[in-house]
C-alpha cells in the first residue's frame, strides 16, 4: 500500500483510539444533560433524549458550586504564587551551574517530589496543629501543597532555563548590569513561556488537590471542589446526573486550557521529567 | 554593609540567596515533617494531644501494632497488586501506543497529545468518573461488556469484595497510561534514524531493529519511567477516595490509604505515622533508581 | 555486458516535486562511481534509491542483472557508509562490525575471525571493545568503512562520508578509501558535494543538477570537454571565468567582450556573428608585463597567496580569477597583460547553455 493510504489508515486507528480513551469524558458530559430516570435506562442511551441544561442550574444552587469553585481558585492561587516566587529563582540557579553543591541541592529537590501527600499529611497536620496554623485552614493548605509542587516546578522550569544561551546574560553584565539585573530583565522575560506553562500545571494541580485540603479543612465553607463532590458520594448515590454537572463544572475550564495549550504542555513535561 | 548588599545582587550573594530561599522552604514544610513523622510514630497522638509538640511516648508500641494488625497482611498484598498491576500494564500500554504513534502520520502528534488530557484532570473527577462507569446495576463498563458476552451478569466492581481493588486499577491505568506514553515517545524520538537505515541495510527485519537497537537504546527512558510510574502509583490516593474508600472491609486499601484512615479516621496519629515511615523508605529507595536512570540518559 | 548495477529511465517524486528526472547510469563491476552536484541536485536520493531507502516512482533499477524495484534494502545485499556514520552506540566496535553477521546467524568463532580481519584492514584491531562514543571522528568513519568491508556487499554506498573529518583528515582519507576500493575488487558509488573528491577518486564521474544528469564520464573528460556551461563551471577550481564573447566574421575566430583582448583564432565551429560565452580556466590565462602587444591590459583588484600558488583577482566585470604556480610579484593595483591560449577556450551558447564543438 502506499505511503498515503498507509498514513490515512493509521490516522483513522489514531483517531478511534483516542475516542475509545477519552469516551469517559464524553460519558461525562453526557450524563450531566439526562433526566433522573434515563441515567438508568437500560440500555444505557449514548446520547442523550433530550439535553437536560437546567441540571447544570439546578447543580449549581443546590450544592453551592461557586463557593467551592471559588475556594478552589484560592487554593490554586496560592499555590501558583508561592511555588513560583520561591522556586523560579531555584530553577535559576541550578539551571546554570553544576558543581558539588548544585548536585547535592538538585537531588534533594528530586527526592522530595516523591513524597506522597496522603503520608505527608500526618505529621503535617500534626505539625500545624501544634502552631496554630489550622486556624488558617486555607492559608495552611496552601503552604502545604506548595512544598508537594514546588520541587515539580523547580525541575519543569530548570529545563527552561537551561535552553537559555549563557552569552546572553554575560552580553548583560558586560553591558552594565548586575546579575540580579540580569536575571530580571533577560533571562526571566525569555524563559517566560515555560515558566508560565510550568505555572499552569501548578495551577492544575492546586486546584484538583484533594488529601490535604480534605484533612486540613475542616470547615466547609472553605472547602476546595475537590471536597465538595465527595459530599455526593453516598453509598447508595442516585444522582449521577447532578454530580456529572458538577464534575463537568469543575473540570472543563481546566479541559479547555489543555486542549488550547497543548502542545506548549506536552513540551514543557518532556524536558523536564527526561533532563 | 554596602558590600554585602551587593553581594546579594551581584555574584555568589544572589545565587545562593535564591536557591537557599527554596529550600529553606522545602526544609520546613517537607523536611522537618519527615522528621516529624519519625518522632510521631514512637508516641502516641490523639485529638486531644494534638495541640502540643510533645507527646507521651510509647516506644516500639505503635510498630508492633500495625505488624499485628489483621489488616496489615491484606494491605501489603493489595499494595503490591496495585502497584505492580498499574506499572506493568500502564507500560505495556503506554509503550504500544508510543510505538504505534511514532509511525509519524499527519496528526500524529496532535491526536497523541490528546491523551494527556486525562493526566491533567484532578484524581477525584477521574475517581467519581470511574465510580459511575464501573457502576454495578447501570454502569456502561457491564453493559459492554455484557453485550459483547465477556460476562454474563453485571460485576459489582466496587462493591464486591473481590473485585474492588481492581475497580482502582482499572482508573489508574486509564490515568497513568498518557503520561508513560509520551515519556516513551521522547524516548523513541531520540533514536536516529539513520540507526535504523543502517540496521535495514544490514539485513534486520523490523523485529530484529525493534529488538537490537531500539529496546536497548530505550533502556534508560525505560528505567525512568517504570520508576516514575511506580512513585506515582504509591502516591495514588484520590482514587482511592473517590472510588471504594478502601472497603469493603479493607479489600481494596492500600498502605497510603491505611495511614491516612488511621490518622483521620480512627485518629490514631502515633500508627498513621509508622505506615507513613515504612512506606516512605520504599518511595525514597525507588527514586534513587529514578535519579540515577536520568543519569544514564545523559551519558549514551 | 551485466552491469553490476544499472539505472534504466529512472523517475522518483515526492508528491509534486519531482527529485529524479529520466536517470540512466549503467556501473560495470569494480568501477568507482562518483555522484557530484550542488545541494538538491538528487544525488542522496539516486543513492537511498539504490540502497533500496526510497522507492523509485518510475523505471527499472537493476543489480546485477536482476530487477529489484521492489526488493527491500535488507535484501539487496548492498552495504552504506552514511555521513554520520549511524554506529550503534550502545556496542562495540567489534559488535558493530559483526552486526549483519550476528543477524545471518553466524557462530562466535566465525564472528570473531572476521572481526579480527577487517579491523585488521582498517587499521583498528586496538580499539575492537570500544565504544563508538570513546573514539575519533576518523576512527568512527573506518568503522563506519570496516562495517560495509565485513559483509562483502555487491556494492558500496558512500553517502557524504568524509564530510564530517576536518580538512587534512579528509585528504588523507581520500586515498584510504580508494585504496581499499581497489583492493577489494568492489563496486562503489560514492556521493559528495565536493568536485575535488570526486575528480580525485573515481573512475567514473556523475555530474547532477535538479535531479538530472548533466553529464557523466571520466574525470578527465568532463575537465577538458564539458557539454554544457554548468558542468564547466562546476568540475574544476578556482571555477571557470565566463566573457561575453562574438564570433567574427570569418567563423573561425572569437572576439571577447573584454578591452584590449586579442581576436582568438579557435577550431570551434559557429555562425559568425553569434553571440557566445567564452569560457577561460584560471589556470589556462598567463600574466606578464601590461601594455605589450597580443594580451589584455587589466587591472588586479586582489591577490591571494597559498605559498604553492597564487589566485590573482582582476578588477572589472566580469571578475577574472587567474591561477599561476608559486608566488608573484604582482601587488593590488597593478596592472597586467593577460595572454589567454586560444586552444584551451570553450565556447557556450549563451541560451541553451550547451557547449559548441569543433566538428572533426
Amino acid at each position: 500500500m502506499t505511503r498515503v493510504n498507509a498514513n490515512r489508515v493509521m490516522l483513522v486507528i489514531a483517531i478511534m483510539l483516542a475516542a475509545l480513551y477519552l469516551f469517559p469524558l464524553y460519558w461525562m458530559y453526557v450524563t450531566s444533560l439526562k433526566t433522573n430516570s434515563s441515567i438508568f435506562a437500560v440500555p444505557p442511551e449514548f446520547l442523550p433524549g433530550e439535553p437536560q441544561w437546567e441540571n447544570y442550574a439546578t447543580i449549581w444552587d443546590v450544592a453551592n458550586i461557586p463557593r467551592f469553585i471559588w475556594n478552589s481558585l484560592v487554593i490554586a492561587t496560592g499555590v501558583t504564587v508561592i511555588t513560583g516566587i520561591v522556586g523560579a529563582g531555584a530553577a535559576y540557579v541550578l539551571a546554570r551551574y553544576r558543581n558539588g553543591w548544585i548536585d547535592a541541592a538538585l537531588f534533594t529537590v528530586l527526592m522530595l517530589q516523591v513524597l506522597p501527600p496522603s503520608l505527608m499529611v500526618t505529621p503535617i497536620f500534626v505539625g500545624f496543629a501544634w502552631i496554630g496554623l489550622l486556624d488558617f485552614p486555607r492559608f495552611a493548605a496552601i503552604l502545604a501543597i506548595s512544598a508537594k509542587t514546588m520541587p515539580f516546578f523547580v525541575i519543569l522550569c530548570r529545563a527552561a532555563f537551561m535552553t537559555i544561551p549563557r552569552e546572553l546574560e554575560e552580553a548583560a553584565l558586560v553591558d552594565g548590569n548586575s546579575r540580579a539585573g540580569a536575571f530580571f530583565m533577560i533571562v526571566l522575560p525569555l524563559a517566560r513561556n515555560g515558566i508560565l506553562i510550568s505555572a499552569l500545571l501548578v495551577f492544575m494541580q492546586g486546584f484538583g488537590e484533594y488529601v490535604y485540603s480534605a484533612s486540613i479543612i475542616a470547615d466547609n465553607r472553605l472547602q476546595p471542589a475537590s471536597i465538595g463532590m465527595t459530599n455526593f458520594l453516598q453509598p447508595n448515590v442516585v444522582n449521577w446526573n447532578a454530580i456529572m454537572a458538577f464534575a463537568a463544572t469543575y473540570v472543563t475550564p481546566i479541559l479547555a486550557a489543555f486542549v488550547l495549550l497543548q502542545r506548549q504542555i506536552v513540551n514543557g513535561l518532556t524536558a523536564g521529567a527526561l533532563k | 554593609m554596602g558590600r554585602w548588599v551587593q553581594g546579594l545582587r551581584d555574584g555568589i550573594g544572589f545565587d545562593t540567596m535564591l536557591v537557599l530561599f527554596a529550600l529553606l522552604y522545602l526544609f520546613f514544610f517537607a523536611g522537618l515533617p519527615l522528621i516529624y513523622n519519625i518522632v510521631i510514630s514512637f508516641q502516641s497522638v490523639d485529638v486531644f494531644s494534638l495541640g502540643s509538640l510533645v507527646h507521651p511516648v510509647v516506644g516500639i508500641d505503635n510498630y508492633t501494632a500495625i505488624f499485628a494488625d489483621p489488616l496489615a497482611q491484606r494491605v501489603l498484598i493489595n499494595t503490591l497488586i496495585f502497584t505492580i498491576g498499574s506499572v506493568t500494564i500502564q507500560f505495556t500500554f503506554g509503550f504500544a501506543l508510543a510505538l504505534f504513534f511514532h509511525q509519524r502520520f499527519p496528526g500524529a502528534t496532535w491526536i497523541r497529545g490528546l491523551f494527556l488530557a486525562a493526566w491533567v484532570m484532578p484524581g477525584l473527577v477521574v475517581g467519581v468518573l470511574w465510580n459511575w462507569l464501573l457502576s454495578g446495576d447501570f454502569g456502561v463498563i457491564n453493559h459492554v461488556l455484557e453485550s459483547v458476552g465477556l460476562i454474563d451478569e453485571p460485576v459489582f466492581w466496587r462493591s464486591d469484595v473481590d473485585t474492588s481493588l481492581y475497580s482502582v486499577l482499572i482508573a489508574n491505568i486509564w490515568y497513568g497510561t498518557p503520561f508513560n506514553m509520551i515519556l516513551l515517545a521522547v524516548g523513541l524520538a531520540a533514536i536516529p534514524d539513520d540507526l535504523y537505515e543502517a540496521a535495514e541495510l544490514d539485513g534486520a527485519t523490523a523485529f530484529q531493529r525493534f529488538w537490537t537497537i531500539t529496546l536497548p537504546m530505550m533502556r534508560p527512558t525505560i528505567g525512568a519511567v517504570l520508576a516514575l510510574g511506580t512513585i506515582f502509583t504509591l502516591q495514588q490516593f484520590d482514587l482511592f477516595a473517590a472510588i471504594t474508600q478502601g472497603g469493603p472491609a479493607g479489600s481494596s486499601t492500600v498502605a497510603q490509604y491505611w495511614s491516612w484512615e488511621l490518622s483521620f479516621r480512627e485518629f490514631d496519629f502515633g500508627r498513621g505515622a509508622v505506615i507513613s515511615v515504612l512506606m516512605i523508605v520504599v518511595v525514597l529507595f525507588v527514586s534513587l533508581i529514578y535519579v540515577r536512570s536520568t543519569k544514564a540518559e545523559t551519558q549514551l | 555486458m551485466t552491469h553490476q548495477i544499472e539505472l534504466e529511465n529512472v523517475e522518483k517524486h515526492y508528491g509534486s516535486f519531482h527529485a529524479l528526472k529520466t536517470v540512466n547510469l549503467a556501473i560495470p563491476k569494480g568501477q568507482f562511481v562518483a555522484l557530484v552536484g550542488p545541494s538538491g541536485c538528487g544525488k542522496s536520493t539516486l543513492l537511498r534509491s539504490i540502497a533500496g531507502l526510497e522507492r523509485i516512482t518510475s523505471g527499472v533499477l537493476r543489480i546485477e542483472g536482476e530487477r529489484v524495484n521492489d526488493l527491500p534494502p535488507r535484501k539487496r545485499d548492498l552495504a552504506m557508509v552514511f555521513q554520520s556514520y549511524a554506529l550503534y552506540p550502545h556496542m562495540s566496535v567489534r559488535d558493530n562490525l559483526t552486526y549483519a553477521l550476528r543477524l545471518k546467524g553466524a557462530s562466535k568463532a566465525e564472528r570473531a575471525k572476521k572481526a579480527e580481519e577487517v579491523a585488521a584492514i582498517i587499521g583498528l584491531e586496538n580499539l575492537l571493545d570500544r565504544r563508538p562514543k570513546a573514539l575519533s571522528g576518523g576512527q568512527r568513519q573506518r568503522v563506519a568503512m570496516g562495517r560495509a568491508i565485513i559483509r562483502n556487499p555487491r556494492a558500496f554506498l558512500f553517502d557524504e562520508p568524509l564530510s564530517n573529518l576536518d580538512a587534512a583528515l579528509r585528504v588523507r582519507m581520500r586515498k584510504e578509501v580508494r585504496a581499499l576500493h581497489d583492493r577489494l575488487g568492489a563496486t562503489s558509488v560514492y556521493v559528495t558535494h565536493d568536485q575535488i573528491e570526486a575528480m580525485t577518486m573515481a573512475d567514473h564521474v556523475v555530474v547532477m543538477r535538479l535531479g538530472v544528469i548533466e553529464q557523466q564520464g571520466a574525470p578527465l573528460e568532463l575537465y577538458e570537454r564539458p557539454a554544457n556551461r554548468f558542468v564547466a563551471g562546476f568540475i574544476g577550481s578556482p571555477a571557470m571565468n565566463f566573457v561575453p564573447g562574438t564570433m567574427a566574421a570569418d567563423g573561425a575566430s572569437v572576439v571577447l567582450d573584454l578591452e584590449g583582448a586579442p581576436t582568438l583564432p579557435t577550431a570551434i565551429k559557429a555562425e559568425p556573428g553569434l553571440k557566445v560565452d567564452v569560457g577561460l580556466r584560471p589556470e589556462h590565462l598567463t600574466m606578464g608585463a601590461p601594455g605589450v602587444a597580443g594580451s589584455a591590459t587589466i587591472g588586479i583588484a586582489a591577490v591571494e597567496s597559498t605559498g604553492s600558488s597564487c589566485f590573482l583577482f582582476a578588477d572589472g566585470d566580469p571578475e577574472l580569477i587567474i591561477t599561476t604556480d608559486g608566488s608573484t610579484n604582482v601587488k593590488a593595483g597593478d596592472q597586467v597583460g593577460l595572454t589567454i591560449a586560444p586552444e584551451r577556450i570553450h565556447l557556450f551558447d549563451p541560451e541553451s547553455e550547451m557547449a559548441l564543438r569543433s566538428g572533426e
